[in-house]
């Protein structure tokens, strides 16, 4: 008998274990909702699978009777706005201010410790700072998003371009390079790759910014509808948004990885 | 391999069997006579007295009497503690009757309203800002927590000047953010309820246009439990109704101990006896129960037909309802109030009249 | 042709001496070879060379005059890894040099330049032997022939000075004559002044004009960071010497075989 840690699934194998997890909570919500349903048939809690069909019918492919629009694909846009540019924002100050932290000892020595000291301080909890500086509208949560995310991005990259051989730098240096020109040609287009594995890792949370900023002042959105909807309790609507959002979370992800492959062969040849 | 494939089918199984029994804690509270009850409550003007009698022996004290074990348990969420209730994971919870009527009735769960502490007189109110009449809200981004009473407020306000929601645009805004809301610039007009509506009042250029003094009696801040197990337990509701007019009497006296017991309520709330006897001016309490069986024969059914028409309205009836009447609303008196077919919100005033004549 | 002088160089860290009164005259020219034990201060006293480092004490010239306390292109270096940068093609590597002199902001030569200097960079590809290879990412060369890359990459540079750090330690035997060929020819070609810095004496006796080796001359235990390693040991190849340790003597002149 092998040891554990020595024997490999095959692949038929590997594939039913991957999907058992997923088949066991279905079949356990199937048994929970029958179950809640046969007691009370208008159950909001574990709704069955029709009331669910027709949710997302509702919110996905009809127009909403009040205003006509196509509530589901209306609240992707505006959430997807947000989280685009807060996180766009996010990435180019974490970018910039990631390299210079990590490259430059006199601007590590400013700044190192007010992003750290940044990041440490929770965003949700200085939020009425936020809604009085930027307002409360569209700027406020993209800010959100932002301020959420940036320091982490930051001090990832910082902690990358740290990691750049020392040789690199200075055999860079023996070519003539400026710092200016290190950091164009060496530096910034080594953590581009790694700016994107930053962005990746700090996604989760950008989502949960963009979410708790919906929840708290907004007229459409995904994080909007979802606790809308949470103030009566129609899981039949919130299931499907929950799983929708991840869905779009787990493309983002997926595109940013293949995005990563093409535009940056060099990490990935020969090894 | 077959092993191997015969021990993941395993595998498979008892997960299967964990997650199940994971999700029968979700499972509806099975109704039968029972010793522990636990009902939810949340910081508002109307309910601070449950808080105060949870900590000052009282509720212990009735529950005594009747030999169970009452929990309240304080939501800093409202909705959190309905949905709670509505999931069967509480035997009563404080909600407004129409929060009572659009989350446990719309969602199957039989509710019945025990008490009405009190209804909003002036609690609940539209403010502009830099404006002072009501009809200058038309066009303007209005703040307010979407789908409920101040929602409500907004859609009689706007009816009653022969305006609708189309005339604004309504932005839904968190409770706990509106007095930050209110400081910020692009916000112009808001509606929410005390204690923010006192605190933004505060503001020179705020103006109080609209508020729930016009709408005597259709706000209501009730006691809701579950009507199966009211049924099965009367020691339950007879102990809460016990407790509730206990504490209304105390603090209704007039003398030093009802000024310490508004102190306590006051500052559990957040403020001070001057900023609660505030509050409680913009509040119609029911301080007996004689108070709360006169106001359920009034003209009670026609104030819950402007609640169903809202919800209705609004989605909030759940989607096979094809009119405002689809819930039926039982009335203390036993009149059905729409679909006599589909009871599921119910007024009683059974236990009032007990403690009324000191039978608790 | 370049002389470099170095004056009295001590390098201390901390309480800890490295180095000390450290004196060497260079020929222009010359092949030096550094050797001794790890820890001997060698490497440090490459870095110094480089101004990736700058001496506690004493100095360092260039034909009279004192080196720059930062890298600069007159001294080129190949490490033992890291010397070529990741992200660019073997073409790219080599071209680098000419395009940071020739565009200082945005380090890029577009149109006739580009062609003039890629084919410079071609030629400096097809003197170590990488002609076939210039469209390759440093990931897909092999260790041999990602450090003629290096070297080419150095090399384009004109350096007055090639600064070698251990640059052959982790290539087989058969591609190390190899590079050494390739590293000799230049070396004759470009006239240039050479410090390389290994472990492999046969390896300093086959490359250099002259084999210098630094140890520490007290290593009892209550001695070992107060004193720091100096030169000990210092071989023209063509026969002249001034041997200081015995012991040594015989282990170069056994290698010197």
């Amino acid at each position: 008998m092998r040891r554990l840690i020595n024997r490999q699934p095959d692949v038929v194998v590997r594939f039913g274990l991957m999907l058992i997890p997923f088949i066991a909570v279905v079949i356990a919500y199937m048994i929970a909702s029958e179950a809640r349903l046969s007691a009370n048939p208008n159950d909001k809690l574990l709704p069955g699978w029709s009331t669910i069909a027709a949710a997302i019918e509702r919110m996905a492919f009809l127009p909403d009777q009040r205003t006509g629009s196509y509530l589901l694909l209306q609240d992707t846009i505006s959430s997807l706005t947000r989280l685009g540019i807060g996180v766009a924002v996010a990435t180019l100050i974490g970018g910039i201010f990631g390299v210079l932290q990590g490259l430059i000892p006199y601007f590590r020595a400013t700044f190192s410790a007010f992003t750290g000291v940044l990041s440490m301080i929770p965003p949700l909890a200085v939020l009425p700072i936020l809604f009085i500086v930027f307002g409360l509208g569209e700027l406020a949560k993209v800010v959100l998003v932002a301020v959420g995310i940036a320091p982490f991005i930051i001090r990832d990259l910082a902690l990358r371009t740290e990691e750049i051989p020392h040789e690199e730098i200075i055999k860079a240096q023996t070519l003539g390079a400026s710092t200016w020109q290190i950091i164009l040609r060496i530096v910034v287009p080594q953590m581009l790759p790694r700016l994107i594995d930053g962005v990746r890792l700090s996604l989760g949370a950008a989502w949960l910014f963009l979410i708790a900023a919906e929840a708290i002042a907004s007229d459409s959105g995904l994080g909007y509808r979802i606790f809308l909807m949470r103030r009566y309790l129609a899981m039949d609507v919130i299931l499907p948004y929950v799983a929708w959002i991840t869905l779009l979370a787990f493309t983002l992800d997926f595109a940013l990885r293949l995005f990563q492959r093409i535009a940056f062969r060099w990490m990935y040849r020969g090894n | 391999m077959t092993s191997f494939r015969l021990s993941s089918l395993r595998t498979f199984a008892a997960a299967l069997v964990a997650t199940a029994l994971a999700f029968t804690a979700l499972s509806p509270a099975h109704a039968e006579a029972k010793k522990d009850f636990k009902v939810g409550w949340s910081i508002y003007v109307g309910w601070m007295p449950w808080g105060y009698a949870m900590d000052h022996g009282i509720v212990k004290k009735w529950a005594d009497k009747y030999d169970i074990n009452i929990e309240l348990v304080q939501f800093n969420d409202y909705i959190e503690g309905i949905n709670q209730f509505t999931a069967g994971a509480y035997d009563g919870v404080m909600a407004t009757n129409m929060d009572a009527l659009a989350i446990p009735s719309a969602g199957g769960v039989d509710s019945t309203i025990l008490v009405i502490g009190d209804y909003s007189d002036g609690n609940d109110a539209i403010i502009l800002k830099g404006k002072d009449k009501l009809e200058d809200i038309k066009g303007q981004k209005v703040n307010l927590v979407e789908l409920s009473v101040s929602h409500y407020v907004l859609a009689r306000a706007l009816e009653n000047i022969g305006m609708s929601e189309k005339d604004v645009t309504v932005v839904n805004t968190s409770d706990a953010d509106m007095i930050a809301a209110y400081a910020t610039p692009d916000v112009t007009a808001m509606v929410t309820w005390n204690p923010m509506v006192a605190e933004i009042l505060k503001e020179k250029d705020a103006y109080n246009v609209y508020d729930s003094k016009k709408l005597p009696g259709e706000i209501q801040d009730s006691l809701v439990v579950n009507t199966q197990t009211m049924k099965d337990n009367p020691a339950f509701a007879k102990a809460m109704t016990g407790i509730w007019y206990e504490t209304m009497a105390l603090m209704s006296g007039g003398d030093a101990a009802a000024e310490a017991a508004k102190a306590a309520m006051g500052e559990a709330s957040g403020t001070d006896l001057a900023g609660y006897e505030e509050q409680l001016a913009a509040t119609k309490m029911f301080y007996t129960p004689e108070g709360y069986i006169g106001f359920t024969e009034g003209n009670l059914a026609e104030l819950t037909q402007f609640v169903s028409k809202f919800l209705f309205d609004h989605g909030l009836l759940g989607q096979d309802a094809t009119s405002p009447d689809y819930i039926g609303i039982e009335l203390a008196d036993g009149t059905v109030v729409g679909n006599a077919d589909n009871v599921l919100l119910r007024y009683t005033t059974e236990y009032a009249k007990m403690a009324a004549e000191g039978k608790l | 042709m370049t002389r470099v002088t170095v004056e009295n160089v001590w390098k201390v860290y901390g309480d800890q001496t490295v180095l000390e009164s450290v004196h060497l005259e260079i020929e222009p020219g010359s092949f030096i070879a550094l050797v001794g034990p790890s820890g001997c201060g060698k490497s440090t006293f490459l870095r110094m060379m480089l101004g990736d480092e700058a001496p506690s004490r004493g100095r360092i010239l260039l034909d009279g005059v004192e080196l720059d306390a930062e890298p600069s292109p007159d001294r080129g270096v190949v490490f033992q890894k890291y010397s070529v940068f990741p992200h660019l093609t073997a073409l790219q590597n080599v071209m680098l040099g000419l395009e940071f002199a020739a565009s200082p902001v945005m380090a890029r030569l577009f149109g006739k330049a580009k062609r003039k200097a890629k084919t410079e960079a071609l030629d400096m590809l097809n003197c170590v032997g990488l002609g076939h290879a210039v469209r390759k990412y440093p990931s897909e060369l092999s260790g041999g022939m990602q450090q003629r890359l290096a070297i080419a990459q150095a090399l384009i540079k004109k350096p007055k000075i090639l600064l070698l750090d251990e640059p052959f330690g982790a290539l087989d035997p058969g591609i190390r004559a190899e590079v050494h060929e390739i590293l000799l020819r230049l070396w004759r070609e470009e006239g240039m002044t050479v410090f390389m810095v290994t472990h492999d004496l046969s390896e300093a006796f086959k490359l250099g004009t002259r084999v210098i080796a630094f140890d520490r001359v007290r290593t009892r235990p209550e001695e070992m960071k107060a004193y720091g390693a100096t030169v000990t040991f210092d071989l023209k190849v063509d026969g002249k010497s001034v041997p200081p340790r015995p012991e040594l003597r015989e282990q170069l002149a056994a290698a010197a075989q």
